[in-house]
This record gives structure tokens, sequence and C-alpha cells, in this order.
């Protein structure tokens, strides 16, 4: 008997079925156990097979989920990751995200239940990224890799299944996003002009990490015309101050996401990555008086006593707290655009490793392959 | 609130009824099913001080009957 026979002997946590494509799907469906969209069916060979890039015990707890707090073990999240047919060498990655997404600083009980519309955005780096082909180019927060489109599902359907975020139940999403189908990103390293993200924090260059934000889907910045780093930021800043932000409502950590192109220009123009934070910081802001009379009063007033109890309406209400609390990646392909990422505010990005249990960083996910 | 319902005190949790099904669940999550919900119409934020007030009215007679049920 295998190991995951034994873990499927528990009741209630297994059914046998007979191998139908659409009587399972359509099982799936009624049960709300997905996204709406055709999953594989998670038989017990197909759950092996994702767990071979698992070093670690299969009901080892990953941890728990919020708002239903279901136990994330590898043998469940396996399940969602064949559902959302993810290839196994992938999985080393839905779990690092999900043990990302369960630091406290990160708020997945908030992220999940909130009315707001974010949902999880991985970025990840080093070089497993580019060993698992994970899209940092053209198109990259769009459709057409299968790493990119299967670990943001298996992310989801992790986060329905396990999680409960069950629409009008445990995801109270006034809208939701189609970003909550799948929301997985590379930086593209080898554009950038800049340090990567991880190496940003802390992380040696050859380290594998995934960072994770409380995101909303990305806004476009156009920007043909600027020839200088400060019209690119500038115009990037002045696309960030929208009143209606979580981000200024509860002092969020948005994403930039240079193109290639404009961070080079920016580059050009003698700008560290700090540097750009700094100038960001110092552009990015909205009058007082854009916001109506009744935010003004209840939010701003009170959200901001010291800077704001008294002010007029030509005070400046950033759109960050501090220069660090944008976060800023390359990504993409060719073109003069770049891209505003607001977040749900009340969360931090969390960044984790790919490690081995002796602390060491993981090269390869071949190396985290069962023998 | 649901260990402060486990250690015994009057506990109470006030929701909008569209979050009902939500505060329900987690009720059922935390191993408190029986927590007592005052549930008032929703929305609960953007609204006028007369809407408010209205609300607490809505709120207050099952705070009453729960204080009763509670001394008994």
């Amino acid at each position: 008997m295998s190991e995951l026979t034994h873990l499927l002997g528990d009741p209630g946590v297994s059914f046998t079925a007979e191998d139908d494509f659409q009587a399972l799907n359509d099982l799936f469906l009624e049960r709300g156990w997905g996204d709406g969209l055709p999953i594989i069916p998670p038989n017990l060979r197909r759950v092996e097979r994702m767990l071979e890039y698992c070093d670690r015990p299969w009901n080892q707890p990953i941890g728990l989920i919020p708002p239903r707090w279901g136990e994330t073990t590898p043998w469940r999240l396996a399940a969602n990751a064949v559902m959302a047919g993810c290839r196994p060498e992938y999985f080393p990655l839905v779990m690092l995200a999900i043990e990302a997404m369960c630091v406290e600083a990160f708020n997945l009980y908030g992220v999940q239940t909130t009315t707001h519309l974010c949902a999880p955005l991985l970025i990840v780096n080093g070089p497993v990224a580019r060993e698992l082909n994970i899209n940092a180019g053209h198109n990259a927060f769009g459709p057409g890799r299968q790493s990119n489109s299967t670990i943001g599902r298996a992310i989801r359907l992790a986060l329905v299944n396990i999680g409960g975020a069950v629409p009008g139940t445990g995801d109270m999403a006034t809208f939701g996003s189609p970003a909550k189908f799948s929301y997985c990103i590379a930086e593209n390293e080898q554009a950038s002009p800049w340090e990567p993200l991880h190496v940003e924090r802390g992380f040696p260059a050859d380290a594998s990490t995934v960072t994770v934000v409380g995101a909303e889907a990305p806004h476009n910045v156009n920007d043909h015309e600027s020839t200088t780093a400060e019209g690119i930021l500038r115009m990037i800043a002045a696309t960030s101050a929208i009143p209606g932000s979580n981000d200024i409502a509860y002092s969020g950590e948005p994403v930039i996401a240079f193109s290639p192109e404009h961070a080079a220009t920016v580059v050009a123009g003698g700008y560290s990555k700090a540097d750009a934070k700094r100038y960001l910081w110092e552009h990015a802001w909205i009058p007082l008086g854009h916001f109506s009379e009744e935010n003004i009063e209840r939010r701003m007033r009170v959200k901001y006593p010291e800077r704001l109890g008294n002010a007029g309406p030509d005070a400046r209400v950033p759109v960050v707290q501090k220069p660090e609390d944008f976060l800023l990646v390359v990504v993409g392909g060719a073109g003069k655009h770049s891209a505003f990422i607001p977040t749900f505010g009340a969360t931090r990005s969390v960044t984790l490793a790919l490690r081995h249990h002796d602390g060491r960083f993981v090269g390869s996910v071949q190396e985290l392959r069962r023998a | 609130m649901a260990e402060l319902r486990r250690r015994g005190p009057m506990t109470a949790v006030i929701c909008s009824d569209a979050f009902l099904n939500l505060a329900r669940t987690q009720a059922r999550v935390f191993g408190v099913p029986d927590m007592p919900l005052i549930v008032i119409p929703h929305p609960l934020g953007g609204i006028a001080m007369a809407e408010i007030k209205s609300r607490a009215e809505r709120a207050l007679p099952q705070l009453l009957d729960l204080i009763r049920n509670f001394a008994r």
C-alpha cells in the first residue's frame, strides 16, 4: 500500500467513482469544488505523480487557509494542483506560495474574505523561474504558458477547496477579478537593469523565491513620449494617484511593474531602484480636496490625524507612506508601457525561498524530486 | 470572540445581513456554532447618521433578548 493510499484511508477524504471525465467534472461543479472551468480529475495515480516533487511528509501541514482554516497538507494541495493542470515539477512553487500566504503579515484572512477585488499575485524570481519556463516577457500577466496559468490556478483552487473562499459565503468580494483565476508571473531578470526583487530583499541571486502580493489586476501606464527618467517616473506616479485606492485607505504596498524599455530609460537617467522609489514617493500624491467631504472627515482625518487633521484641500495625500512601500519589478516584453498594481492595502507582500531541509537554497526543482 | 464565548461571558457578533452566511460559517469553523448573531441591514459603510441610528434600533431589541436569555 502506498503512502498516499494510507492517508486516503481516513473517512471522507476520498471517494470512488467511474473514470469518466465529464461525469466527474459535473460532480465537481455541482459540489462547488473549483473555479467553474473543467478540472483534471485528481485520481490516486495523478496525485502521487504530483507528490514526486514533494520532499516533506505528505501529511505534514503547510498552513491553515482561512476562512475555513482548512489544513493544507502536501497531498491535499497536490490534488488541487492536479485539478489545475500543473506539471509535477511546478509543485514545489505551489507549496511555497501557500506557505508565504500563510505568513501572518500577508493577512490571508482579509485577502480571502474582503469585499475588495484582490487576488494573490505570485512573483517568481531566481533560476527556478527560468527552469520552469515561467513567462516574464510578452503577455506575462496573460495566458499562454502552462506554468503561469496552472501554478496560479492551483493557488486559486486551494484557496477555494481547502480555504473555503466560496463566492458569497467565504469570498465576499463585491466584484472579484479575472486575476482570481490565475495570477502568476516571473520577474524579467535578464531584461532588468536593477537588482531583482529577491536580491533586493536579501536573498542571493541564485536562490529561487516566490513573492506573494494581495493585489488588484494590473493597470496600464502608457508612455510613448517621455525620453527621460523623470518623465517616465512622473507619469507612473500620477497614474498611481487614485483616491479610491485601498493602498491609501490602509497604508498599502502597491506594485509598479516596469517594462524593460521604461526601466532602461529610468536607469539611463542615473536612477537606482531606491532612487526611483524615492522619486515616485515624492511625486505620487493626491490633493486632499480630490476626496469627497465624507471621506476627508470620516477616513483621511481619522487615519492620518497628524498630517491631515486640520489640513486644507491642497494638502498632499501620499499614495504610499514611505518610498520603500512601492514594490518595483521589471516585467514584460517590448513596448512603452508599465503597470500600476494596487493592492488590498491591509496586507504586506511576503517573499520566501525554495530551500532544502538543512536551509540550503534549491538551485533546481530536480533536487527536490524523490528518489 | 469564539474564545470569549467558550470562557462563558455573554458574547455576540454584530453582522450585516449580507454577511450572515460568512458569520454562520465562521462560527461553525471556530467551534461555537451557537454564537449569537445580532443582525442589522446591509450596508454598514457609507450611510448617513439617521441610517446608523436605525441600525442601532434594529440591534437593540436583539441585544436585550440576549441579556434576558443570559440572565436566565
